[in-house]
């Protein structure tokens, strides 16, 4: 209920639109990159997670796509979010290389075996009165398209939020497309 | 399916996020700060979050046994819809087995097992060692009286009380409030069975219901509906449509109201009418009598029309009229039972109506017996077992009782009360703290039927299997079955108990699959579904000897005959604590929330009483006082009242509401061992008053037209393409608006979204079939979140309900007839919808697939809408009925679990109304796109259409000619309400057909 949020991260997603279209219209990088180490993860953008989970390692340098993890979000309204299962399928081999990473690792494996699953903060939030079915986007924009609404995430260490998700917003991409914008689409 | 804590937070997160709550929040980025995101620990199989998975089980708010399609989001159910594959209930759903969502999310559920402590307060205790209780109790009570009272059991569940208690030297006593004991008793007068058959309503050709309410609650409703409305709809190009409905009895219930005649006979000479008819079809020769029918002719020829009409109270042509037409229809089915059952010869009544099917030749027809319901036969319990039970109990023979699946203390409540008291330890299993369990010394929370295992036989040939559709919803409650098993020393969980009854089933209806795969077809599809052979029967050689005579209902002056009767939405009582059944206005009545006695004007009249002054009824048992609801639908001479209400426990929707209608009955079994419903009461006038908490707006149509209806022979000459009803949209003076109109309208067609082909959603409602049951009205609550206001606010006129059922009475006046019509009334979405041009923010606009839509984030509550809606169907949130602990707060926790994630949960101040099941559109609309299609005709179903048992909604694409909908929308009996407004209306009411004369 504040005004606080729409400037400032609206000027954001601008700039990342500019700064790279190309990859704004894909999820994945062309080739992989190697993560930066982190030294002051307080500096970080968005939220700190209880689990220092980086997209920049697994989807930018390890290059796994996105739809590995949020397997349901070509076919349904909500992309999920991967089980504990699903973190755990490789890390119960890929325990890490630095200490850093060993510990954060750790805390995945302890998840698992303390039958507690970690409790995300959310980033990307839609008020009750909204319906966002991805799937509809995903068929529309393509696999690769996450970036266009959720930025380059393969580049963040810490995920926050680009685009501010607010109606205008998503008015504009209808109108730029020419699809309808009928306010019982999204609202009912 | 993981570890069950894990994933029940995490789904509350799920479902807050999803939109479960409207959390009206104006920011649009950042995270809120208590948003949490809890992941699964292992991802259950069939699971897509966000997408619905639906799983097959079988409905238990009665003992119909119809089929369940539970939809499950995100690992809870949030919506009962019927199965399609259930050949009881062909994929619809009555507002009962609807609200048995409430039943599982119902904040009064016991959450886990609890003692009685010496000072009469509730402990709880662990399940080891309350079983262990019950196990030494029982031990020590072997040749003491033990007593295991359950509900009507036709499956495994049943048979495992009647093993535990063969094991233990006890006794398992069935006990149903309506157990249709005459029923029985009738077929075995007649037919020397005590089997109840299966009705086939949908090829009946001519029907005559003696009391038997097969629309409100009796048998299996639902199916019945189904059946009903084939053979009494109209179908113009079919010869055997319009099978005439004759009702007989003293009160014009839901039933009633959907006959083509009513027969008002006088309280308990239903069945003299039926020999009569016999006698006359007999005499006259009117259809090939059997043989030994020969035996009949003393008994017919003492029941001849002249010899009974007086004591009927009709005319002797009429009773030989009726028996013409019913064997000329050569597809007779005459049903008794219902009001006519209750009386003290109810079975005699029953075996009179068994004889008229006999003599005209439909039974093995009409009446097939083979496929038996469950309600028949010899292991079906009776009110002469709970009466033996009682005085036994009363005797002090009983040292353990244990109570599953039935609240005697509401239903019987003084002899059953008194003696409870001296049994020495009662175990309750109830879910609930109804007044049964309340009176316990022990309660062990039985699992809702949505959460556990069992399995239903409701006729012979059809298995009908119950799964676990979610986790526990109160994770220490624990399936009786799985408690039976540990206190009978048994090293099995119930699951495992019942798939080895179901290894007997695939012996014999395995067609050579594996068991597990059998076992898993069968979870898939609700059960197996087989057929019985019909079997042939022959009349009894004691039919004879059958008095139909009259019971002296009346006792001395100034008494009236009260007929007690079950209530559509609370049936026995055990839907009183569910609050959409609560608010359901009753389909004949339209009251919520409370009971009321009927009356007909001239003997309120004469006793000047007026809608809502209470009448306190004093029976030689009990007394209790209602509000009078005066009504042309019962006799001058006879008061009727519904069950239902009157609890003194079972949580805090039925508790303290009114009377409870069982008080005044007595507690002896009559003849045939069933309960007898109708009392001679003696009435005071208390001189208290209350408005009542009806629904209702004006009992007559005024001249409105609302409900057009045609005379069958009219209807029959209607040919394609002609209209019945001339629509004069607008007066000559309006035609230059209305042009101009049109041609604003041409050009606003051509911009934005609105440019290009766009489908236009349109409803066809045919009221020949819609009974008024008000089944689409619950689906409606259910799918789209609508809040229930309480009695208060229903009678400050504030009830939510986007869709209601309006019932007008008709004739009653210079002698006509009294009958009644009905009309499902919802948003119309109006071509020219005037509630558009006058919202100041645009929150009601037009979208252009022709709805009226609703931007609910956008309204800001000036109700110039509703004040411009001449069909009256916007509802304005004066409360907000979703804050938690507030004061008008619908879902209280865990009832908000049922929340359609999909839909909006409006806030205070936001104007709501049908938007066809948007949801629903955009839904298919998704799906479609994902498949590269176009949305099929028939693919959208919304939730009214889907509900209705009679099959009379129907909703498609308007501008798709090759729809059903548009078909309809042509039909020459279609009309629009209140066309003359020039709102283009998107719903087509297709005319109530009426039988000549």
């Amino acid at each position: 209920m504040t005004k606080r949020c729409g400037r400032s991260a609206a000027g954001i997603a601008v700039v990342v639109f500019m700064a790279s279209p190309l990859a704004a219209q894909n999820g994945q990088p062309q080739e992989a990159r190697t993560a930066r180490v982190i030294s002051d993860t307080g500096r970080l953008k968005g939220p700190r997670q209880p689990i220092f989970f980086r997209h920049d390692v697994h989807a930018g340098q390890s290059r796994i796509p996105c739809m590995y993890c949020h397997a349901s979000v070509a076919v349904s309204s909500e992309p999920g979010i991967p089980a504990v299962q699903t973190c755990f399928g490789c890390h119960q081999l890929i325990t890490g290389s630095t200490d850093e990473h060993k510990a954060e690792i750790k805390k995945v494996q302890q998840a698992w075996i303390g039958k507690q699953p970690p409790q995300w903060i959310r980033v990307h939030a839609l008020p009750g009165f909204v319906r966002f079915p991805h799937m509809r986007h995903i068929k529309a924009l393509g696999t690769q398209a996450c970036a266009t609404c959720h930025g380059q995430v393969e580049r963040m260490p810490q995920v926050y939020q680009v685009s501010t998700l607010k109606m205008g917003w998503c008015v504009n991409c209808h109108v730029r497309s020419g699809v309808s914008r009928d306010c019982t689409l999204c609202h009912y | 399916m993981g570890e069950p804590m894990e994933r029940r937070r995490f789904l509350k997160v799920l479902g807050v996020t999803g939109g479960g709550a409207a959390l009206l929040s104006g920011c649009g980025i950042g995270p809120e700060p208590t948003e949490k995101l809890i992941p699964y620990l292992i991802p259950p199989e069939d699971q897509v979050p966000g997408t619905p998975t639906y799983y097959a089980t079988t409905c238990r708010e009665c003992p119909a046994g119809c089929g369940l399609h539970a939809k499950v989001r995100e690992g809870r159910v949030v919506k009962l819809e019927g199965n399609p594959e259930s050949p009881i209930n062909h994929g619809r759903l009555c507002p009962r087995g609807q609200a048995g969502l409430q039943g599982l999310y119902n904040p009064d559920r016991v959450a886990g097992p609890l003692e009685r402590t010496g000072d009469g307060q509730w402990k709880p205790i662990a399940w080891d060692d309350a079983i262990g209780r019950v196990a030494a109790k029982v031990k020590g009570a072997r040749g003491k009286g033990i007593v295991f009272v359950t509900g009507h059991e036709s499956g495994a569940f049943g048979e495992l009380v009647d093993e535990w208690m063969r094991q233990v030297g006890g006794r398992h006593v069935i006990y149903e409030p309506f157990a249709f004991e005459a029923l029985r008793e009738g077929n075995r007068l007649a037919f020397g069975t005590s089997a109840v058959p299966w009705y086939d309503f949908a090829n009946a050709r001519y029907l005559v219901s003696f009391g038997a309410d097969f629309l409100d609650t009796w048998v299996s409703p639902v199916g019945y509906q189904n059946g009903f409305a084939r053979a009494h709809g109209f179908q113009a190009g079919r010869d055997a449509s319009m099978a005439k409905f004759v009702f007989v009895g003293p009160r014009l219930s839901l039933t009633g109201m959907n006959a083509d005649e009513w027969i008002a006979a006088a309280p308990g000479t239903e069945g003299l009418l039926a020999l009569a008819m016999a006698s006359v079809i007999v005499r006259e020769r009117l259809a090939p009598v059997p043989s030994d029918a020969a035996r009949l002719a003393s008994l017919l020829s003492r029941h001849a029309p002249a010899q009974v009409a007086s004591a009927v109270g009709i005319e002797p042509s009429v009773i030989a009229r009726l028996a013409r037409e019913f064997a000329a229809s050569k597809g007779g089915l005459a049903v008794a039972g219902g009001i006519a059952a209750q009386y003290p010869n109810g079975a005699a009544i029953v075996a009179a109506a068994n004889i008229l099917n006999y003599v005209a030749g439909t039974v093995g027809k009409t009446v097939k017996f083979g496929p038996n319901d469950s309600l028949g036969g010899a292991g079906a319990g009776s009110f002469q077992q709970m009466a033996d039970l009682v005085s036994d109990m009363e005797a002090g023979k009983v040292a353990v009782l244990l109570v599953h699946g039935a609240n005697p203390a509401h239903s019987l409540p003084g002899a059953f009360s008194q003696a409870i008291a001296k049994v020495g330890f009662k175990v309750g299993f109830s879910p609930y703290l109804d007044e049964t369990a309340a009176a316990a010394d022990l309660i062990l929370p039985d699992l809702h039927p949505l959460e556990q295992w069992n399995d239903a036989r409701p006729r012979a040939g059809l298995f009908a299997l119950l799964q676990p559709v979610m986790q526990p919803v109160f994770p220490d409650a624990r399936h009786t079955g799985d408690v039976l098993l540990r206190a009978s020393g048994r090293d099995q969980t119930f699951q495992e108990y019942l798939q080895g009854r179901w290894r007997e089933l695939h012996r014999r209806h395995g067609g050579g699959k594996s068991f597990e795969q059998f076992w898993s077809e069968a979870l898939q599809h609700g059960g197996v579904y087989g057929e019985a052979p019909l079997q042939p029967v022959r009349l009894a050689s004691g039919v004879a000897q059958l008095t139909a005579t009259p019971p002296a209902l009346a006792g001395g002056p100034g008494e009236t005959v009260l007929t007690v009767f079950p209530s559509i939405g609370l049936y026995d009582g055990r839907g009183a604590n569910k609050p959409w059944l609560q608010e359901l206005p009753d389909p004949v009545s339209k009251i919520t929330w409370h009971a009321w006695v009927e009356i007909h004007p001239a003997t309120a009249a004469r006793w000047g009483l007026t809608n809502g002054d209470f009448l306190l009824l004093k029976s030689p048992y009990g007394t209790v006082k209602a509000p009078v609801w005066i009504t042309p639908g019962v006799r001058p001479d006879v008061l009727a009242a519904a069950t239902g209400q009157g609890h003194t426990a079972y949580g805090r929707y039925a508790k303290d509401r009114s009377g409870n209608a069982f008080e005044l009955l007595s507690s002896a079994p009559n003849g045939y061992g069933g309960r007898t419903f109708s009392v001679a009461v003696s009435v005071v006038k208390t001189g208290e008053h209350r408005r009542l908490a009806t629904a209702e707006g004006d009992p007559r149509e005024l001249g409105a037209h609302n409900v057009e209806v045609l005379p069958l022979g009219r209807a029959r000459q209607l040919k394609s393409g002609e209209r019945a009803f001339e629509e004069h949209e607008a007066p000559a003076y309006a035609e230059r608006a209305l042009e101009d109109w049109a041609a604003a309208q041409h050009e606003k067609a051509s911009l934005g979204n609105y440019a290009g082909e766009h489908p236009r959603w349109g409803l066809a409602i045919d009221l020949a079939t819609c009974t008024g049951c008000s089944a689409c009205v619950t689906a409606c609550y259910a799918e789209n979140n609508i809040a229930t206001v309480g009695e208060e606010l229903v009678v400050r006129r504030r009830v939510m309900s986007w869709m209601r059922v309006e019932r007008y009475y008709t004739g009653g006046e210079h002698g006509e007839p009294v009958g009644a019509v009905v009309t499902p009334m919802l948003c119309q979405q109006c071509g020219n919808a005037p509630c558009e041009p006058v919202c100041p923010v645009f929150a009601a606009y037009h979208t252009a697939d022709g709805l009226n839509g609703q931007v609910y984030n956008r309204c800001v509550g000036t109700r110039y809408c509703s004040n411009n809606c001449p069909y009256k169907v916007r509802y304005f949130n004066w409360y907000n009925f979703a804050e938690q602990g507030g004061e008008w707060e619908s879902w209280p926790a865990p009832l908000d679990m049922l929340l359609n994630p999909d839909v909006t949960v409006r806030e205070k101040g936001v104007m709501e109304k049908c938007t066809f099941c948007v949801q629903r559109i955009r839904g298919a609309q998704n799906r479609a796109r994902l498949e590269d299609r176009t949305v099929r005709d028939g693919e959208i179903v919304p939730a009214c259409a889907q509900a209705c048992p009679s099959e009379a909604i129907v909703f498609g694409d308007l501008h798709d000619r090759r729809s059903r909908v548009s078909e309809l929308a042509q039909d020459p009996r279609g009309y629009h309400v209140l066309a003359g407004l020039n709102t283009k209306p998107a719903i087509t009411y297709l005319a109530k057909v009426v039988h000549d004369g």
